[in-house]
């Protein structure tokens, strides 16, 4: 039994289902990403999880209670906004003792506790400050203490890097999956950035209007895509229909290909003759364009040095791994 | 926002702010000095200054119970005001957000009807029957709310929009508050800068309101400008006493407002 099940879960908003029918299990301790479009159904599946928006039908069981029909203050869940939603009114310290007060904590035992939390976001020396006068990254280190003070039995993460800018963001995603780790705490990140969620989680459901497309650890989403879209929304692959395929391969495809633009190699010489169309540099990684046999493909090389690099209009050959050509619905 | 350069265009601006300000001010200190004078008529400036028309105010007794009613009237209609329009706005922001298109129109009718026309209803309605009011505070107090009604409601709204109410509440209720401790101890204190403003606001249009209280009640519960109209017969010195003496009160009461208000940091 998982330590939290989803079950046949519905919820249609207004007349429009939000999402339908949706299953998933996550185990105890496990960080897992719900990634997707923007108005694909995660953070409305997040916030039933939370009980902040009623479920139509279907069970959400946490360590084997059913939580639907408990009330948001009863599930024992913490939860992070992409907003903060620090209250301004009170100092970090008072922000962060905010669940302890309303647990009736005594005040010993939360100030120890508000202590070692701070401690654990590295913000002790903040702890008399308001929150207008911490940066974004600074609220949302309070947000996270003030979740994790009253040890909740899950941690929802509601895109809380998205309004941070991005040096910021990628230490701080560091610090969220370290704190996550150290404290064994079974987490669900929402967000619609990819690489945040290839780089942060052990296990991705990739949604899609209201379904879970895919899900597996990183590896499995990046190198197989089960369907276009998963293909499209993950990595830059070059995705060709079957006629092009065919035409690329020289070998009749049924159905149509996805190719990962860092699984083709440019050579000077070889089968398969292409010629440079751009090319754009990204810093570690060149993206050409590269036309071939009729068929425009991405493709990106490791910037070694500027001497490799390839003119605009230049020949060149091009050899496809095949173990990297995948087909997909 | 830029900085004016030095020099003509300066020079220019601070013209007119000066200018803006004594055309604003001038009648306001010939009323204070009018209010100082002995007498002062057929010359520039007055023949001798004295404080006895402000002793004189001052120890008016009906001026006094004027003055008292006033602030009962306003401070009670102020009172109702919050108690129902804290919760309403509360209420419509965080279930019902699309009533307050409806409520946007809703609170344009004070504006809307003039004093004189609501006030001929409000005296049929409130004139005889089980709800005669009609002469006594109690009507005022019911009118000022409606007037105060737009005020309360705007300032607030404002203040609700700059904080996530939404997000507030579900950070509060997540850790363990519920509704009413959530809108209490999250959301009520950040709502203080909007509520005093529009407090202000309000108290200071209402202690100077004439027609309302003129026609709803006239001399039956005196207030200060039915007061002030009804001494408009008497000395002029002693008029201009009465309203600068008003003038300093609402100055103090806004001043003493906006210290309160500072910011803690």
């Amino acid at each position: 039994m998982s330590f939290v099940s989803v079950q046949n879960l519905q919820k249609s908003y207004a007349g429009s289902t939000v999402f339908n029918d949706i299953n998933c299990q996550i185990e105890r301790g496990e960080f897992v990403t719900l990634l997707g479009p923007s108005g694909c159904g995660k953070s409305t599946l997040l916030r039933c999880i939370a009980g902040l928006t009623a479920v139509d039908s279907g069970r959400i069981l946490l360590d084997g209670n059913d939580l639907v029909p408990l009330s948001p203050q009863k599930r024992g869940i913490g939860m992070v906004f992409q907003s903060y939603a620090l209250f301004p009114n009170m100092t970090v310290e008072q922000n962060v003792a905010f669940g302890l007060r309303m647990q009736k904590v005594n005040s010993d035992d939360s100030q120890a506790r508000v202590r070692e939390v701070l401690h654990l976001v590295e913000l002790q020396d903040f702890a008399r400050r308001y929150p207008h006068q911490l940066s974004g990254g600074q609220c949302q280190r309070v947000a996270l203490a003030r979740s994790l003070v009253t040890r909740p039995r899950l941690l929802l993460l509601d895109e809380p890097l998205s309004a941070l800018d991005a040096r910021i963001r990628k230490h701080l995603r560091e610090q969220i999956r370290a704190i996550q780790r150290e404290l064994g705490l079974t987490t669900i990140f929402v967000t619609h950035d990819q690489e945040e969620a290839l780089t942060l989680s052990d296990r991705i459901f990739l949604m899609n209007q209201g379904r879970i497309v895919q899900s597996g650890d990183a590896e499995t989403l990046y190198t197989a895509p089960v369907d276009v879209f998963a293909a499209g929304f993950i990595g830059n692959y070059n995705l060709l229909d079957a006629d092009s395929a065919s035409r690329l391969l020289q070998r009749p495809v049924s159905s149509r290909l996805a190719i990962r633009p860092e699984a083709i190699a440019l050579g000077l010489e070889g089968e398969l003759e292409g010629r440079v169309r751009s090319h754009s540099l990204l810093g570690n990684v060149i993206r050409y364009r590269v036309e071939a046999r009729g068929v425009e493909l991405l493709v990106d090389v490791l910037n070694r040095s500027s001497a490799d690099l390839h003119p605009d209009g230049q020949r060149v050959a091009l050899s496809i791994d095949p173990t990297a050509l995948c087909e997909v619905a | 926002m830029s900085r004016a350069e030095p020099g003509t265009s300066s020079l220019y601006h601070r013209l007119v702010v000066y200018l803006l300000f004594i055309i604003l001010l001038l009648p306001l200190a010939g009323t204070l000095l009018y209010s100082l004078a002995t007498s002062w008529s057929a010359s520039l400036l007055p023949s001798g200054l004295t404080f006895k028309w402000y002793l004189a105010l001052w120890s008016d007794p009906r001026f006094l119970a004027a003055f008292g009613q006033s602030l009962l009237v306003c401070v009670g209609a102020l009172l109702l005001s919050v108690l129902l329009i804290l919760p309403l706005l509360f209420v419509v922001h965080y279930h019902f957000p699309r009533l307050d298109a409806l409520m946007n129109i809703l609170i344009l009718l004070p504006f809307a009807v003039p004093p004189v026309v609501s006030s001929v209803g409000l005296l049929q309605l409130y004139g005889s029957g089980p709800m005669a009011m009609v002469g006594t505070p109690w009507i005022l107090i019911g009118c000022y709310f409606t007037v105060a009604l737009p005020f309360m409601y705007r300032a607030i709204t404002n203040n609700l929009q700059a904080i996530n109410l939404r997000d507030l509440m579900d950070a509060a209720q997540l850790l363990g508050a519920s509704t009413f401790q959530a809108a209490f101890l999250v959301v009520l204190p950040n709502l203080r800068k909007g509520l005093m403003v529009a407090l202000l606001l309000s108290f200071s249009f209402l202690f100077g309101e004439f027609v309302f209280a003129n026609l709803l009640v006239g001399t039956r519960y005196e207030t200060l400008q039915v007061y002030l109209n009804n001494m408009r017969n008497s000395s002029g010195h002693f008029n201009s006493a009465l309203v600068i003496s008003y003038f300093l009160f609402v100055l103090v009461l806004t001043w003493a407002a906006n210290r309160l208000n500072k910011d803690k940091s």
